[in-house]
């Protein structure tokens, strides 16, 4: 079984700071991790190798840096990696990363399944996915939280809703996005970290790809951002201080001047 | 006081330790005058005073048994700053009910509520970022209180690198017996072999003779009082379990945070192949010609049953399902931890240590290797899941046999005789047919053995069996409590570890301090009435 995962760098913190000019993440100096969502779209495709055998690929798009998250995830038990790098590549929105993302899988060849994380912890999209599976022209299913049983030509699983849950099969090759109930990842081990320590990335540019080089990077993005901030979340405290009669009127008053204005 | 404390305090009548006391009356004071005022008035009526911080103790220090309770749980300020530039060393100064948690959360955000704080203190302030500086005191529970760490001299996980409570600690701030005050910094006062001088605040002159014992020449040790001719002063009262004086202020000094940490969990196939990481680790043996380059703040050691135990418990029990998966090959586990200034310079030694691991028969495969820290909390999860996981099956126990308590040691020997002291522990656990795991901080050779009796017979075994371990450990030049404090529940062993003319040279060292033996009674050594 041949199984490609997608696997994205985002910021290692939750204070993402945004550059106001282009309004595009800035992540100079900020330390990036593999986004949280995939590390169980790792943990998956490796579980579906060690009981089916064949190959698990990852592939990301992304800065050449991005070779050592590569590399990190081979630590997590991939195979291979796969990096898509092009400055033509930058800039590009949720439709062009698919479109790319896509284009260097058709490059990598057959496969059976893609396991893409349920979104990114940066963007919080939960595009790209679905997206891919219809630029490749495949079946998809989104929010899996267990695979109850794979077999050459279909995927048996189950789907988290709003209301429940749904036991659904799809006709390989599929793509699959995943939620974090499905797994527990596993932790390197020192011998899988060697492993990774001693790995070549393969790297593809848009020349080494069929793309279309007006569908990819900032030319390929039709989203337009028209503002981004972030959240901000307004917490004060007030120590109340005297004897508890004193405080307790304190208290009624404050509560009193909230009246109406908290929903 | 209501007439039915118990109902209204009864939280406050025991601790971790999980013994049940009594008594008669309590306070929650502030600040220090608070303290003096309520030891003023214990003094004149002559009632004993049991001090209490976080009651996260295993040695039943905090349990009352009679009298009245101070516990320090309001005093939770951290009260001013110094920095000494030159050098480049910080020093906080925080009152005892100061939780190591809300310690390590002022740190990590630079979030000191600093209303109080002097001028000194908040230029010194100027020159810390966030998490630039850490309290390398790291107790397993930490929940504890910065009090309970100084009284019982804490160390935890990090002591291999970092040493003990008391390497830390350069100030002590404490009420004593009459109400009077001892400030004292390190440095301060040096006993003139074992003649010491101290002053109080009132100006009072105490003068006295250091006892004449000697201490087990092992790293980590809180058995009795500290004591060595010529000592510096402070340490007398740091490990003191509070028979001494009550705590009210303490000056910590901090470590800096280094840029890389890794946590690595290895599963060795055996029991000696597992002892024989930690010797090539203390690098006391040479393996395969293999020179290793890692110094780690941690060396941690899990038992084939304690793994046995977590295996069964993760299964079962949802709170532990996020341990990684302990496989059935897995035997016998070796927790280390390594700080450095990159991540390379840790990997250097740590591929080196894989080599170390496959020639000693192990496989470098089955290791858990954490270096951020999102992974390195789930080892520290793991680590911490096997004292809890012995807490909940002794909490069940108790509902059938109510007078079990945990029955968990806390000796340390010297480096040559861990091999022995492993030996030990297995034969006799074995031949008296008990459940036991063992766990911690092997560094330092230093472990809990936690016996899990099934029914009162076995805990009465179990119970005798550590008063013949303190006694055979006591032989092999150990301590009978390595980071607990002896407490009232190791009272007995630390009689198997000095003889009766050297407890009673403790006692006759408390009573110039306290004179009526007030503070902390019954803890450490058995209270006496009158001259002995």
């Amino acid at each position: 079984m041949r199984i490609i995962v997608c696997i994205k760098q985002v910021p290692g913190t939750n204070e993402v700071k945004m550059d106001p000019e282009t309004n595009t993440i800035i992540r100079e100096n900020v330390p990036a991790i593999i986004n949280p969502f995939d590390t169980y779209a790792i943990e998956e495709a490796v579980r579906i190798k060690e009981r089916r055998g064949g190959e698990v690929i990852g592939i990301t798009m992304g800065i050449p840096a991005a070779k050592e998250m590569l590399k990190e995830a081979i630590s997590l038990r991939i195979d291979k990696g796969v990096l898509l790098t092009d400055r033509k590549f930058a800039g590009a929105d949720t439709l062009a990363t698919s479109y790319t993302l896509s284009k260097g899988i058709e490059k990598i060849g057959e496969f059976d399944l893609i396991i893409c994380g349920k979104q990114a912890t940066d963007g919080d999209t939960a595009q790209v996915g679905s997206s891919m599976a219809r630029t490749l022209g495949i079946p998809y299913a989104t929010d899996i939280s267990k695979i109850i049983d794979i077999k050459e030509d279909k995927i048996h699983c189950l789907k988290i809703t709003d209301d429940g849950y749904e036991e659904i099969e799809i006709k390989l090759p599929a793509l699959i996005t995943v939620v974090k109930e499905i797994n527990m990842p596993r932790l390197p081990s020192i011998k899988t970290m060697k492993i990774a320590q001693k790995s070549e990335i393969e790297v593809l540019t848009l020349n080494d790809t069929d793309a279309d080089e007006k569908r990819t990077g900032l030319k390929g993005s039709p989203t337009q951002v028209r503002k981004t901030f972030v959240p901000v979340h307004e917490v004060s405290n007030e120590m109340i201080e005297g004897t508890t009669e004193e405080k307790a009127i304190k208290l009624s008053e404050i509560l009193l001047k909230l009246k109406g204005k908290v929903k | 006081m209501p007439n039915n404390f118990e109902q209204v305090y009864g939280e406050f009548l025991r601790d971790e330790s999980r013994q049940v006391g009594y008594a008669e009356s309590i306070v929650f004071p502030k600040t220090e005058d608070e303290i003096i005022a309520s030891v003023k008035e214990m003094s004149r009526k002559n009632i004993q005073i049991t001090t209490q911080g976080a009651r996260t103790g295993l040695a039943a220090s905090a349990v009352p048994f009679g009298g009245h309770i101070i516990n320090l749980s309001r005093m939770n300020k951290v009260t001013g700053a110094r920095y000494d530039r030159e050098n480049d060393r910080f020093f906080l100064k925080v009152q005892p009910g100061v939780l190591l948690t809300e310690l390590r959360k002022f740190l990590l955000n630079k979030s000191f509520v600093t209303s109080d704080w002097d001028e000194e203190s908040l230029e010194a302030l100027k020159y810390m970022e966030k998490n630039q500086w850490f309290y390398s005191t790291d107790p397993t529970e930490a929940s504890a209180s910065m009090g309970g760490i100084a009284a019982c001299n804490a160390s935890g996980a990090k002591s291999f690198r970092y040493g003990s409570a008391r390497d830390h600690i350069t100030g002590l701030r404490m009420v004593l017996a009459d109400g009077d005050v001892l400030d004292i910094k390190r440095g301060q006062y040096i006993a003139q072999g074992r003649d010491f001088s101290l002053i109080t605040e009132s100006g009072r002159v105490i003068k006295g003779q250091l006892p004449d014992y000697d201490m087990p020449s092992v790293k980590k040790n809180t058995s009795g009082y500290y004591n060595k001719p010529g000592m510096d002063m402070l340490d007398l009262f740091i490990g003191s379990d509070g028979t001494l004086g009550i705590i009210s202020e303490i000056e910590i000094e901090l470590n800096k945070v280094q840029d890389a940490c890794w946590g690595i969990t290895i599963f060795m196939p055996g029991e000696d192949k597992a002892l024989d990481l930690v010797r090539a680790l203390r690098k006391e043996i040479r393996v395969n010609n293999i020179d290793i380059d890692l110094y780690p703040s941690a060396i941690e050691f899990f038992s084939n049953k304690a793994l046995e135990m977590l295996r069964i418990e993760q299964k079962t029990n949802p709170a532990f399902g996020n341990i990684q998966e302990i496989k059935e090959s897995y035997h016998t586990a070796v927790y280390i931890e390594i700080e450095g200034d990159s991540d390379e310079e840790i990997w250097a030694g740590v591929e080196k240590l894989g080599d170390i691991i496959n020639s000693l028969g192990g496989n470098e495969d089955d290791t858990w290797v954490a270096n951020n820290p999102t992974s390195l909390e789930k080892l520290h999860e793991f680590r911490h899941a096997c004292p809890e996981c012995v807490n909940m099956k002794i909490d069940n126990i108790k509902k059938f046999y109510h007078n079990i308590t945990k029955l968990g040691s806390d000796m340390s020997v010297p480096n040559d005789k861990l091999k022995e002291v492993m030996k030990m522990y297995n034969t006799d656990i074995k031949e008296n047919n008990l459940e036991a795991v063992i766990f911690g901080h092997i560094g330092d050779n230093h472990l809990h053995v936690n016996i899990i009796p099934r029914n009162m017979e076995e805990f009465e075994r179990g119970k005798n069996l550590f008063l013949t371990w303190a006694e055979k450990i006591s032989k092999m030049g150990g301590a009978v409590s390595a980071e607990h404090g002896v407490g009232k529940l190791k009272v007995p062993f630390l009689e198997k570890m000095y003889n009766e003319k050297e407890i009673n040279e403790m006692r006759r060292l408390k009573k110039i301090f306290d004179p009526a033996q007030l503070l902390n009674r019954g803890t450490i050594f058995p209270y006496v009435e009158g001259e002995k």
